[in-house]
């Protein structure tokens, strides 16, 4: 009889693991504020992916990739064969170039140019969007401590605009417990107003209000996100417990690593762009 | 004009249970771009190929799988997944009441508007007393098979539903583990006046998507056949760490 090694179980299926903070790097450029040029690096602040399922063929187990197919030659198209088309009637594109769309606004390809700074208390959190973190380059260490520093000192956020892919952002770059943290804004002509959906009583009567600040003093606290765990998550975690001591995993077939594929930032993008749709949805 | 209605619930916490609609409060306009195939622009599909086979691999074909170490998986069934799906029981449940400064931003992830539905009197009374007291409920609900954490606050008249991250979804500064390099005092003088003299108040009306209109115009330009000129991106040099000094010197004398 074969003894089966047993199946260590993943760091992932741990509830209190903290992926380590994402090496690979988003987007490599320069912060700049006046004529201060800081190398750096943005990377992730959020790992939202933590119990996340592979598509396998039901066949064989092997992963499935996510690629591009010609309908009319039904295959495969490689990236090098991939070009971004912007439509202006049904199957009629507007071919646009990585180099054509860099042109668009070529300061800020390559730069977060802080221009001007703020008191992060004032921006209203409706604009906040995504948030990432920058962390410095080779070379750029000094000024961003000392970036990082002055902006905890003055309690002050900087307001940026970078141009990543195919889209613009504001951002404001605010201190975080010795590193820099981005978050992406809104433009405010995404910012719906809520003047039709507000209240048309304005009155606040006391007695309501003293019966609802009473309910809500006994439920004071410090916030504390540990305390909330994402319950639907926690029975996942559970049942892929349950069913890795019951039965052994599968084994996909193996496959050597693809070489040649040429940079698929395209694809990347396309991918992120995808989940980003299906999040808003 | 907000968005429309999306899901309808109470808030609850003590004896207080107050009806309201959830509204949508961000609509992002993006320009749209596909993928075509560069030699007869035919636009392409994304397909799911088994690595093994290299096929496409239909839907019905498709199996979810967690990973367990690589290459190794537990295949997990549909009617598995659904089991942990919530069951949405129109309560949103406020657990705590917090000082608003205290949720750092990195937590907020979608923010919505609640509109008062029946009681408006409780709910310029809630809105009101959390306005004074410049906290925020942090509650959860289920809504759409998933169980959401959220911030509830006031803004203005409005009540909003700020979702929260998991705190496990969230990296936090401090695992970065940033170098303490040392600075002089003098540096960090100039650096803070500096900032200070670039400090304005935050007016989001005057930041526009420059660039999106900026593409457009580059569309046109092009259906029109035009030549579009290359330019390329320019990289700043960084500053040196002997060169910072100077650097912030120089600066301040020109905003000063």
């Amino acid at each position: 009889m074969k003894t089966s090694t047993p199946v260590r179980l993943p760091s992932k299926l741990s509830p209190h693991s903290k992926t380590a903070p994402g090496a690979q790097g988003i987007w490599n450029g320069t912060i700049s504020f006046s004529l201060v040029a800081i190398p750096v690096q943005l990377v992730k602040a959020v790992d939202s992916g933590r119990i996340s399922f592979h598509l396998l063929h039901n066949k064989d187990y092997s992963p499935l990739q996510r690629r591009m197919f010609c309908p009319k030659e039904e295959k495969i198209v490689p990236p090098d064969e991939i070009v971004r088309g912007y439509e202006t009637g049904p199957d009629k594109y507007i071919v646009i170039t990585d180099e054509e769309l860099a042109s668009v606004s070529p300061e800020r390809s390559r730069t977060i140019e802080i221009i001007e700074f703020i008191d992060m208390k004032e921006v209203d959190p409706v604009y906040f969007d995504h948030p990432y973190y920058l962390v410095p380059a080779k070379g750029g260490e000094k000024a961003y401590r000392l970036l990082t520093e002055v902006m905890r000192r003055t309690n002050r956020a900087g307001l940026a605009k970078f141009v990543l892919g195919e889209r613009e952002y504001l951002v404001a770059v605010y201190s975080s417990e010795g590193a820099l943290a981005l978050i992406t804004l809104h433009y405010s002509e995404e910012i719906l107003p809520d003047e039709d959906i507000s209240p048309k009583e304005e009155k606040i009567e006391s007695a309501e209000k003293t019966h609802i600040e009473k309910n809500i003093r006994k439920l004071m606290a410090d916030f504390d996100p540990d305390k909330y765990a994402d319950r639907r998550r926690k029975k996942i975690i559970d049942l892929l417990k349950k069913k890795l001591k019951e039965i052994p995993p599968v084994e996909a077939p193996h496959v050597e690593e693809e070489a040649g594929e040429g940079p698929a930032d395209l694809l990347e993008a396309l991918k992120e762009s995808m989940l980003k749709v299906k999040k808003n949805r | 004009m907000a968005g429309k209605a999306i899901w309808k619930g109470y808030i609850n916490f003590g004896d207080v249970n107050l009806p309201v609609k959830l509204h949508t409060a961000v609509r992002e306009d993006r320009i749209q771009f596909h993928l075509l195939h560069r030699r007869d622009h035919i636009k392409l599909h994304q397909q799911m190929i088994c690595a093994y086979e290299k096929e496409p691999v239909p839907a019905e074909a498709q199996v979810k799988g967690f990973e367990v170490e690589k290459g190794k998986y537990i295949v997990v069934d549909p009617s598995e997944i659904e089991q942990a799906d919530s069951e949405s029981t129109r309560l949103i449940e406020v657990h705590d009441f917090v000082k608003t400064g205290q949720i750092d931003p990195i937590f907020l992830e979608r923010v919505y508007y609640l509109e008062p539905d029946t009681n408006v009197k409780g709910y310029n009374a809630l809105a009101g007393a959390l306005k004074e007291m410049n906290i925020a409920g942090v509650c959860t609900w289920a809504m759409r098979k998933r169980y959401y954490l959220g911030a509830m606050q006031a803004s203005g008249k409005i009540l909003r539903l700020t979702t929260l991250r998991y705190a496990d979804e969230v990296i936090s500064a401090g695992s970065l583990e940033m170098e303490d390099i040392p600075l002089s005092e003098k540096e960090l003088k100039i650096g803070s006046d500096l900032i200070n003299q670039l400090t304005v108040p935050f007016q989001p009306h005057k930041f526009e998507n420059e660039h999106q209109k900026k593409l457009h115009l580059l569309i046109e330009k092009k259906a029109r056949g035009e030549k579009i000129a290359v330019l390329r991106p320019r990289q700043l040099k960084p500053t040196a760490s002997d060169k910072l000094l100077q650097a912030l010197e120089a600066s301040l004398k020109r905003v000063a």
